[in-house]
């Protein structure tokens, strides 16, 4: 049996035996190499689960819709070592109640063999070293290390020619597992902090806001990049902050549950580089 | 419709001289809502508030920007001219043009272009402030004196004798601090000790003070009047309730021969000891490092010799214990310099090369040498000593740029009781300068040459070393203008004051400030050099600065009036510049929680009347908060806003610029 078959077939006791409400996993996409989210909530439903090398989206983000975990039920989902991360995140910020996510653990291997994760509970998934020696694909590394080699003049011109390009769709936001503050901030407009028009100051603003936001808390899943309908290397501004903030403390978004947010919590041997 | 009256302060020339107040007067005249725009020279002064009063009430105005200095310094001022005008104190703003502006820039025209701007944005912020109401909160009239050196003990006691309950701690094991160390003390030569341990035990008799040695403070959380305090009472392996003081355990431990931190290294305690015999509490402490059971888990000799059951303990552990205090009385006093940064002067490789407070020990009546001047290496009675002053201090190369204050004053010291106690002595003191500020100081030093024969030699010593037994000192006499060579039999040097090794994590524990030595900051230099700018944490003795034992003991009393100032009411009023949180869009990360350094927010749970829960946010505590703002700048869905600078306020503010 392969593992789709038996993913489904663990999918389908889960909700029959009435474990969990809800199982999210992938479905058939609109081409043959797309998948798409799919939510079964009965056991015939979970017979339409898909799991292959296509399967890539962090479908973390569906867990903090508004209202879906508010009545105390468990919640299945499938995720990649990249989605456990983001959970970790997401307990560790009191968002999701470790108890009530039930894992469906998968790893991509060579980009196209698909293997099972051992595991059910966030607490039976130590992924912590694996995160810490974990290094991103080459292409990310290459482009980070193009744009860290460039002036800051030059830096600032690449951005800036990149960050034109946004029309301000927010689909970034709305793909981020991270992203679920009821409302944003750049949707305060008493006072108006961030400009709502595309123009280089507001686009610049945006997306300074979300690099700021996400630092030390981005799981590196790549969602934003693969979201953003203008191709903007979004995942190079996250990867740049998550390097900074490991070597400024020492300090890896996601590999447990019980980090305390690195940027809101205090030590007494946090560097001070910033006093002058 | 707003109503603004701006008033512009020329700060005497201050601010004139370098802004044309008449064109910042013209400029703001012309900005919509102000109502009213004068200047004058000094509008802190009496006819100065006198004006802005009666602005407010004969234009009825709803808002007042004083175009003057920081609000650290008038803030209170003008509020208070508000109030008695009838206008809300929190409907006032600074317009800071004297530190930011005048005091940095020399410019007359830009200067003048930017106190324009400066006052216009503080205009627009003005034109949305809210009227604000103070906060009550009670005050808990106990009071923490940390330290228990000459300066605790005297804060203690004076807070203690107004009928307010102190806890006092103390680190060693014994109170007394670095005077217990001293033989005689200047300008008047009384024994240290007859002065001051009837204080020491004044203090742990006194009904109203807790005294907890050997003990460190932990956590402070809180804020003034109101402050939580976590102290760890260190394992001292003897219960001091039941131990009776007999000194039997000392006398036989078998380890003997450990160089006594009290004795600076020239005399030798046990294991189980008392750092001296006039200690408060007289009970002993085991050195669990030292300690032949720690060590081999054998031993226990202490035990069986103590005659009380149970009162020796190894198994004793460190415990913590908390208490709700309404004043911080810091005291933690300070430690002598590394001499060895001296290479030169051969400390650490000559033993007959001390520091003074060596000296103190040897030339004191209950010291190594019962109060005979021997040296170190053959205990000998010295023929000549040289004292070299500042050995350290006024140094920058070595690290302390500032002047140590006692070093002048204890050498001269220093040489009247090695001629006192030995009749033909021969001193000779290397100095910078002869600083003898003080009531009955100058004649002192005074004295010690004319009666006492000390020779005073003006000039530096560049290296002491050995030579036939004897330690020749090179140094140069600058009033001859020439090279000298003493050849002494001592050399005592005058050792810079430093801070406690811990000051600058202590100070971060607690939340005051120090600068960059690790002397703790006091809020004013001249007008305020007893509180720290942590409103309810006050400062005595030498934590601050190098000090005396009079400007120590003044110093704390006049720490002590503050505490009971404090202590004299029952409520205080706060600031209402508090955070509150925007309940409907916190998303409840408890970033803020963290982020808190006064532990002020807490959770709070939203029901439905059906008493559903619906979700969890967080809540601030106003009675806690400090309006610090660092929730505010957190909180990623801006669902916090603090009282006084709220967000559609700063941004009026910026946006004016």
């Amino acid at each position: 049996m392969g593992i789709q078959e038996q993913y489904r077939s663990e999918a389908a006791a889960l909700l029959s035996s009435g474990e969990v409400k809800l199982v999210i996993g992938f479905g058939a996409g609109s081409t043959a190499d797309r998948r798409r989210p799919l939510f079964a909530r009965t056991p015939e439903e979970a017979e339409k689960f898909v799991l292959d090398a296509a399967c890539i989206a962090n479908l973390s983000t569906y867990l903090v819709a508004e209202g879906l975990l508010s009545d105390g039920k468990k919640v299945g989902v499938f995720l990649k070592p990249d989605g456990i991360r983001s959970v970790n995140i997401l307990i560790s910020e009191a968002q999701l109640k470790p108890e009530q996510v039930v894992i469906l653990g998968y790893a991509i291997e060579n980009g196209k063999d698909v293997v099972p994760l051992e595991g059910c509970n966030i607490s039976d998934f130590s992924i912590g070293e694996k995160i810490r020696s974990h290094t991103p694909p080459t292409h990310v590394i290459e482009a980070a290390e193009k744009i860290e080699a460039m002036s800051a003049e030059e830096r600032f011109e690449f951005w800036k020619e990149e960050f034109a390009k946004c029309i301000k769709c927010y689909a970034c936001r709305q793909v981020c597992p991270m992203c679920y503050c009821r409302r944003c901030i750049v949707d305060v407009n008493q006072p108006q902090w961030v400009s709502t028009s595309s123009h280089t100051l507001g686009n610049f603003e945006w997306n300074l806001v979300r690099a700021f936001h996400l630092a030390g808390r981005c799981a590196a899943c790549g969602a934003c990049d693969r979201a953003c309908p203008v191709n903007i290397p979004l995942r190079l501004v996250n990867y740049r902050m998550g390097k900074e903030v490991r070597s400024a403390f020492d300090y890896v978004a996601g590999e447990n549950s019980d980090q305390k947010p690195v940027l809101a919590s205090f030590k007494q041997d946090d560097p001070e580089t910033f006093i002058l | 419709m707003a109503k603004i009256g701006v008033f512009v302060c020329h700060c005497g020339e201050n601010i004139a001289s370098k802004v044309d107040t008449g064109n910042l007067v013209k400029a703001l005249s012309d900005h919509p809502g102000v109502e009213i725009c004068n200047e004058y020279k000094y509008f802190c002064s009496d006819p100065g508030q006198e004006t802005v009063k009666r602005a407010i009430r004969e234009n009825n105005l709803t808002g007042v920007v004083v175009a003057a200095c920081s609000p650290r310094m008038h803030e209170t001022t003008f509020r208070k001219a508000c109030a008695e005008a009838g206008l809300n104190p929190y409907m006032l703003e600074l317009a800071n043009i004297r530190e930011q502006c005048s005091w940095v820039h020399s410019d007359k025209d830009q200067a003048t272009e930017k106190a324009i701007e400066i006052t216009r944005s503080l205009v627009e912020k003005v034109k949305r402030n809210n009227e604000l109401k103070p906060i009550s909160v009670p005050v808990t009239r106990r009071a923490l004196v940390i330290g228990g050196g000459i300066a605790g003990i005297q804060a203690a006691l004076d807070i203690a004798g107004a009928g307010r309950e102190v806890i006092l701690v103390e680190r060693e094991p014994s109170i007394g601090g670095h005077m217990s160390q001293l033989s005689e003390t200047f300008p008047t030569l009384d024994c240290s000790q007859c002065i001051l341990t009837p204080r020491m035990v004044e203090a742990i008799q006194h009904p109203n003070i807790k005294v907890l040695t050997y003990s460190e403070v932990e956590e402070v959380d809180g804020y003034i009047g109101n402050f939580k305090v976590k102290v760890r009472k260190k394992a001292r392996y003897v219960d001091i309730d039941k131990c009776t003081g007999c000194g039997d355990c000392i006398q036989k431990c078998p380890v003997k021969k450990i160089p006594s931190e009290f004795e600076c290294g020239l005399g030798n305690r046990t294991a189980i000891y008392t750092p001296f015999a006039q200690a408060v509490p007289n009970k002993p402490v085991i050195d669990k490092n030292r300690c032949t059971y720690f060590k081999n888990g054998k031993c226990k000799i202490c035990q069986k010799t103590c005659q009380i059951e149970n009162c020796i303990d190894f198994e004793m552990q460190d415990t913590y214990e908390e208490y709700e205090v309404g004043a911080i009385v810091v005291a933690t006093g300070f430690q002598i310099q590394d001499t060895s940064v001296y290479g030169e002067y051969g400390y650490g490789k000559y033993k007959d090369v001390i520091t003074g407070l060596s000296f103190e020990r040897l030339a004191s009546a209950s010291g190594p040498t019962a109060g005979k001047i021997l040296r170190p290496s053959d205990g000998k009675e010295p023929e000549t000593v040289v004292f070299i002053q500042c050995a350290g201090s006024r140094d920058p190369s070595k690290g302390v740029k500032y002047c140590s204050k006692i070093c002048c004053m204890y050498t001269a010291k220093h040489a009247m009781l090695y001629a006192h106690k030995h009749h033909g002595s021969n001193s000779k003191i290397f100095y910078m300068d002869i600083r003898a500020a003080g009531k009955g100081y100058d004649e002192f030093t005074r004295r010690a040459i004319e009666e006492d024969e000390a020779e005073y030699l003006r000039g530096r010593v560049s290296k002491v070393f050995e030579e036939n037994g004897k330690l020749i000192v090179r140094g140069v006499d600058t009033l001859l203008g020439k090279p000298v060579e003493v050849a002494a039999d001592m050399v005592v040097l005058a050792t810079a004051i430093v801070p406690q090794p811990d000051a600058k994590e202590f100070a971060k524990r607690i939340g005051i400030g120090y600068d960059e030595y690790g002397f703790y900051n006091e809020a004013h230099l001249k007008l305020r050099p007893v509180e720290t700018a942590t409103a309810g944490i006050y400062l005595c003795g030498a934590c601050q600065s190098p000090k005396d034992i009079p400007d120590s003991v003044a110093q704390a009393s006049a720490a002590a009036a503050k505490v009971l100032g404090l202590f004299s009411r029952e409520q205080l009023e706060r600031e209402p510049v508090v955070a509150a949180v925007g309940e409907s869009t916190c998303a409840g990360c408890w970033g803020c929680v963290y982020a808190c350094p006064y532990n002020a927010i807490e959770q709070k749970e939203i029901r439905d009347r059906n008493g559903n829960l619906i979700k969890e946010v967080a809540s601030v505590n106003p009675g806690l908060c400090q309006g610090c703002g660092t929730c505010v700048t957190f909180c990623r869905s801006n669902s916090i806003d603090l009282a006084g600078f709220t967000e559609k306020q700063i941004f009026a503010e910026v946006m004016a610029l």
